[in-house]
């Protein structure tokens, strides 16, 4: 039997459809559309053109970009969940419960912060005559670049997302059933080995889904390439903003912009089936 | 006896904050036996069970296995498993796997753990269910696999937490059969927790009673029910009346008692008999009760009650009534005597015993 929508469901559920048509689908709808688009004498016309996305995708820049801004974007997500990890897990397993609340509360107040400030606060560190490289003089070392460095975007994509896969794991650590551990000590799994054998296949979800979140944020940041990478390598942001630059080729951004859709679309969808595959079984 | 006790607990104490879970507690745990630890909950047999694997540790004592202390050993060092409550099956794993899951942990090589939790599972009678996730088994598979897991290291000493507790009735009686054929066949020592009776006595060699984080009373079954040894175990049993008076004398084998029921006579104990005018409990089993037409001749052991209802337990009843005093009473009677004694609520009867049937509590 189907269910049929009741008007009360309706009702509520409405204002949420509502958004998500005007917001989301409609826009989505004209993002492909324009990505048809042609580009003449610098104005925007209605079109079927097809070019704009042999352009982009028959680009060696494009695919460069693609591959820097991929593989830059998860490492960052590897290094932000096994930094937050240690962390998480002693803010779920080892803390009291109110000590965990002052805990998660901390963790909250990065976001308290406009992330460009916190970007521009980086710069202050890493800069050539920044604070690191100041210290470092002290000891004779130095100065190293480490500003507009991959480095650089790292730390800046660490700071965006971190915070963030501390809060996922701490919560989906905090929901590990006590007893699992206890029978894993029981059955003679020693600390560490219970955490790789019970601990971290419980949480799998959570932790999978935390990394998910970093990958999608660091994988449209623009903030990091830019003010902490100097541009250099070029991302996929940088490419969308160079791109509707030169020339008004904003089809050929929505390309790119689609491109980025699809990838973030197919890694979530990996990464649940990742995640729950373990569960299911 | 010179068998040395395969674990002794030693004046263990545990408190959490200002709580004491349990007092100083002595106990001796033999090779061989099935154990029961029972009380109502908080009573401290989970606590005590948790300390024996590890998982507590006591604030004062000494626990020995085989002799040896080992207080200072964690968890992960003592091969004291245990079947929890909800069993704390790893989900994540299938029934094959959660059963190598200890031989993994020994280093036990891939080949030989698989043969050795194969032939546990074949055992429990669930090989077929090697491949399956936990969570596309019934409970009493479930149960299996908690055993299999645990016994696979084949220890010499296996802790129960309630594990039938999430049973339904008919399952958890044939779980109990399995945990005891599987206790004799294996000889390994069984130490059980629950607040079931009917579980403890059912399976236990020697039964533990415990109230309050204190040891009540040690023995078999059989002692326990016809002899209880406080008035704590006699009431928490609840399959006998408990009475009280005061002492005036005694006859023979017998003390005189006097009370606000009547006059009764109570066997002497062993230990330290009871001075005239001391104040005495004393129980008799339901099961040990009679019932016959009211008033005549007032006779010792004997009291006069109403009926005030009555609890049909299959092959017996327990007819439950309530003397002058307000005082209730419980006598079990055979589906054959109810037929004969007709009780219905409000009608008066005589609840009458021999005398050597009721049991002096000692304190």
């Amino acid at each position: 039997m189907r269910n049929r929508p009741t008007a009360y469901g309706l009702t509520f559920a409405l204002p949420l459809l509502v958004w998500q048509v005007v917001f989301f689908v409609l826009p989505l709808a004209f993002l492909v559309a324009l990505s048809f688009f042609t580009v003449r004498n610098f104005r925007v016309l209605p079109d079927l053109n097809p070019g704009n996305w042999g352009v982009i995708l028959w680009r060696q820049v494009f695919w460069q970009a693609y591959g820097v801004t991929w593989l830059l974007s998860a490492t960052g997500s590897l290094i932000a969940s096994v930094l937050a990890f240690p962390c998480a897990f002693g803010i779920a397993l080892k803390l009291s419960a109110n000590s965990r609340r002052w805990a998660v509360f901390l963790m909250v107040i990065p976001f308290f912060t406009s992330y460009l400030v916190r970007a521009y606060a980086w710069q202050v560190f890493l800069s050539d005559t920044g604070i690191i490289n100041g210290l470092l003089a002290w000891t004779g070392l130095g100065p190293y670049a480490l500003l507009n460095t991959p480095g650089a975007i790292l730390v800046g994509y660490l700071t965006l997302s971190l915070p963030l896969v501390i809060l996922l794991q701490v919560f989906s650590l905090t929901y590990v059933d006590r007893s699992l551990i206890e029978a894993a000590h029981n059955l003679r799994a020693g600390r560490l080995r219970t955490v790789f054998e019970v601990i971290i296949p419980s949480a799998r979800v959570g932790l999978v889904i935390a990394a998910l979140f970093a990958f999608i944020l660091c994988f449209g940041d623009f903030v990091s390439p830019v003010y902490l990478g100097g541009g250099h390598p070029t991302t996929l942001s940088i490419l969308i903003t160079d791109t509707t630059k030169s020339g008004q080729q904003w089809p050929r951004a929505a390309v790119i912009a689609l491109m980025m859709i699809g990838t973030l679309l197919a890694t979530a969808f990996a990464a649940v089936h990742f995640a729950y595959r373990g569960a299911r079984r | 006896m010179s068998r040395q006790p395969l674990v002794t607990l030693e004046g263990i104490r545990k408190s959490f904050g200002d709580y004491v879970a349990v007092q100083p507690l002595d106990l001796a745990i033999h090779a061989g036996e099935f154990l029961a630890l029972m009380g109502s909950s908080g009573c401290g047999k989970t606590t005590t069970l948790r300390m024996l694997a590890g998982l507590e540790s006591p604030s004062a004592g000494t626990i020995r296995l085989s002799g040896q202390p080992i207080n200072h050993l964690p968890a992960w060092q003592r091969d004291t498993p245990l079947v929890w409550q909800n069993l704390a099956l790893f989900p994540f794993l299938n029934v094959i796997e959660n059963v190598e899951f200890a031989l993994k942990m020994r280093g036990v090589g891939r080949a030989e753990r698989r043969r050795r939790a194969e032939a546990w599972l074949d055992r429990m009678q669930i090989a077929e269910f090697a491949g399956r996730a936990i969570s596309h088994l019934s409970g009493g598979q479930r149960q299996r696999v908690a055993l299999a897991r645990s016994l696979v290291i084949e220890p010499q000493i296996l802790l129960l937490d309630e594990p039938l507790s999430a049973l339904d009735a008919a399952l958890k009686v044939r779980m109990q059969s399995v945990l005891k054929s599987l206790q004799r066949e294996t000889g390994i020592t069984f130490v059980y927790v629950t607040h079931s009776q009917s579980e403890a006595f059912a399976m236990a060699d020697r039964v533990v009673i415990m109230s309050r984080g204190k040891v009540e009373q040690i023995g078999t079954p059989q002692d326990i029910y016809n002899r209880p040894g406080t008035r704590f175990v006699a009431e928490f049993l609840g399959s006998s009346n408990i009475l009280s008076g005061r002492v005036t004398g005694s006859t023979g084998p017998h003390l005189n008692v006097d009370g606000p029921l009547g006059h009764f006579q109570v066997p002497h104990c062993d230990a330290t008999p009871p001075q005239s005018g001391q104040e005495i409990d004393f129980s008799v089993l339901g099961a040990l009760c009679d019932l016959g037409p009211p008033g005549g001749d007032p006779r010792p052991n004997q009291i006069d009650a109403r009926i005030v209802g009555e609890e049909f337990e299959g092959a017996f009843a327990t007819i439950y009534l309530e003397a002058d005093t307000g005082q209730e009473l419980r006598v079990q009677k055979s589906q054959a005597d109810i037929a004969r004694l007709e009780p219905s609520p409000g009608k008066r009867m005589a609840v009458f015993w021999r005398a050597q049937d009721c049991h002096l509590l000692p304190g």
